[in-house]
């Protein structure tokens, strides 16, 4: 579904924020991205999506040569690919409908087909109650969610998560963290690029750990620390 | 059809038309006043182009014939030189006619009786069909051997192609400023209100809204920007059309204000055309720098 050939990427003022990564993430897979920032974690999503060209290498998502599809071939792109970011990028002056809506409506999508559609997922995201709310009226998990909702009304294959949690408590944050759990028992591929701990060591899914561009570490049910980290951990904090 | 969908889609060419509304104001403003200096310019010119071809078309040139010359001879160039399709018209003046003609004229300023032999020779009165093929018709007529002299006003002639020639240039180096000047402030005003919508655009190309949809509000922005100016500047120019110019045709007689053949249907459409042209290329090219970046 997803893979990548010793790809890497250095921004013109010469930070190389990957370096020969190959990687391979089956479809339906849920994938942890962890690793401290400036690791190359946002880069490399960015690089699925297409918001970024790697400077070399291979990057392909669902049988699509990323890195060689024209300008014209975005848009195809990221209707099959949702993304969802920290600071949730909603539009405050749209209702929660309206924000989830509004994917469907830019892509030219037919009324009866938004009608359908934005109903389905405010239900999977369990905001149906506040689909007239404004975002500033609403929690930041419920935002996180209307977020999930929007990347997810196009029907995605790829759900991209950069940082989901990163603004939100405990509570709000297990409450997103199952809905993507629910959201990939469903068949979409999720990948999660995050700092907590507590999320990836409780889920124990497939992390990824990213340092200096490179990869450093890929365990099946892996923890958010490397073995060695976390026996060195409580030494440190004693 | 779905009604939803063109809701949605004027609903969102409202919304971003309104939020900057001092500036859209502006912009109007500006295509306003552009096409109401650029309707007067070509007004103008047109007035000015009448009044020239009007003088051009009256410009005759008068071949003489040799006095060996007979009738037979006349009417046998004659017949030659219609079959040149520069010449409009041609008419024969027997001497006899000439000598009537030249009395007639100047009647009142010498005393013509006493012109007792008849000095002129037989003449044609030749027309061009375009005023710029004077000379050369001249030069080819002088070459026939019955023919003596040939006269018409060179100079006068050359000095009106000339100015027209020159008034034509000025005009449209001024109708291309005033043109640039109207699209960079529609251009300037689009690029505030794609500012002002830039985490909209960036959730479009986020979620896969094509270029081209993302662009198409603006460009209905700029060609609202456009039509609504030309559409002032129409108004303005009828006002002038029924308040000004019959003003001005009483105080300077001499000019014939209404001696254009400018259709003002055809006129007014044509300077709606090129508001809306310029709205739609000026929002076009800021759109697209925006999106390329």
């Amino acid at each position: 579904m997803i893979s990548l050939r010793d790809v890497s990427l250095v921004y013109p003022n010469g930070t190389r924020a990957l370096d020969s990564v190959d990687l391979e993430i089956a479809k339906g897979s849920f994938v942890f991205l962890v690793g401290h920032s400036g690791t190359g974690k946002s880069s490399l999503l960015r690089l699925l999506y297409r918001e970024q060209l790697p400077s070399r290498g291979e990057v392909t998502v669902d049988d699509v040569r990323v890195d060689k599809l024209r300008r014209s071939r975005v848009p195809h792109l990221r209707r099959n690919v949702g993304v969802v970011f920290q600071d949730f990028k909603l539009l405050s002056d749209k209702t929660v409908w309206e924000n989830v809506a509004f994917a469907l409506q830019v892509t030219g999508a037919r009324t009866k087909d938004v009608m359908r559609q934005v109903p389905r997922v405010l239900d999977l995201v369990a905001l149906s109650h506040k689909s007239r709310m404004f975002p500033s009226e609403l929690s930041g998990g419920e935002q996180q969610r209307t977020a999930i909702a929007r990347a997810l009304v196009n029907n995605p294959k790829i759900l991209l998560c950069d940082e989901p949690t990163g603004n939100l408590d405990p509570a709000n944050t297990n409450e997103v963290m199952d809905l993507l759990h629910r959201i990939n028992l469903k068949g979409t591929t999720v990948l999660i690029a995050t700092h907590n701990a507590l999320v990836v060591d409780r889920m124990r899914r497939r992390v990824i750990r990213l340092e200096d561009g490179k990869i450093v570490a890929d365990e099946e049910r892996g923890y958010y620390l490397s073995g060695a980290e976390r026996i060195d951990a409580p030494a440190q904090s004693a | 059809m779905d009604w939803g969908r063109v809701q949605f889609f004027f609903a969102e060419v409202g919304r971003s038309f309104t939020r900057n509304l001092m500036m859209q104001l502006t912009a109007i403003g500006t295509v306003a006043v552009t096409i109401v200096l650029l309707g007067s310019f070509l007004f103008t010119r047109a007035t000015l182009g009448a009044i020239g071809d009007d003088v051009l078309k009256k410009i005759e040139i008068s071949v003489f014939l040799r006095d060996t010359a007979g009738p037979a001879d006349a009417k046998h160039l004659a017949a030659a030189l219609s079959a040149d399709p520069r010449i409009k018209s041609i008419a024969y003046i027997p001497r006899s006619l000439g000598l009537q003609q030249m009395r007639d004229r100047l009647r009142g300023q010498i005393d013509t009786s006493l012109l007792t032999t008849n000095p002129l020779p037989d003449a044609l009165r030749v027309r061009v069909v375009d005023p710029a093929d004077v000379r050369a018709v001249a030069a080819a007529i002088r070459k026939h051997p019955v023919v003596a002299n040939v006269e018409y006003a060179e100079d006068a002639v050359q000095k009106l192609l000339r100015l027209s020639d020159v008034l034509g240039r000025i005009g449209l180096g001024i109708v291309i400023l005033l043109i640039l000047t109207a699209a960079i402030i529609i251009s300037n005003t689009i690029r505030l209100t794609v500012f002002a919508r830039r985490r909209e655009i960036a959730i479009m190309q986020l979620v896969g809204a094509s270029s081209a949809y993302i662009r198409l509000p603006f460009i209905c922005e700029g060609f609202l920007d456009g039509i609504l100016g030309a559409l002032l500047a129409l108004a303005l120019l009828q006002l002038a059309r029924y308040q000004l110019v019959p003003k001005v045709a009483a105080a300077l007689p001499f000019i014939p204000m209404h001696a254009t053949n400018i259709n003002p249907a055809t006129f007014a459409l044509e300077l709606l055309t090129i508001g809306a042209g310029v709205g739609i290329l000026a929002a076009w090219l800021s759109v697209g720098r925006y999106l390329r970046a």
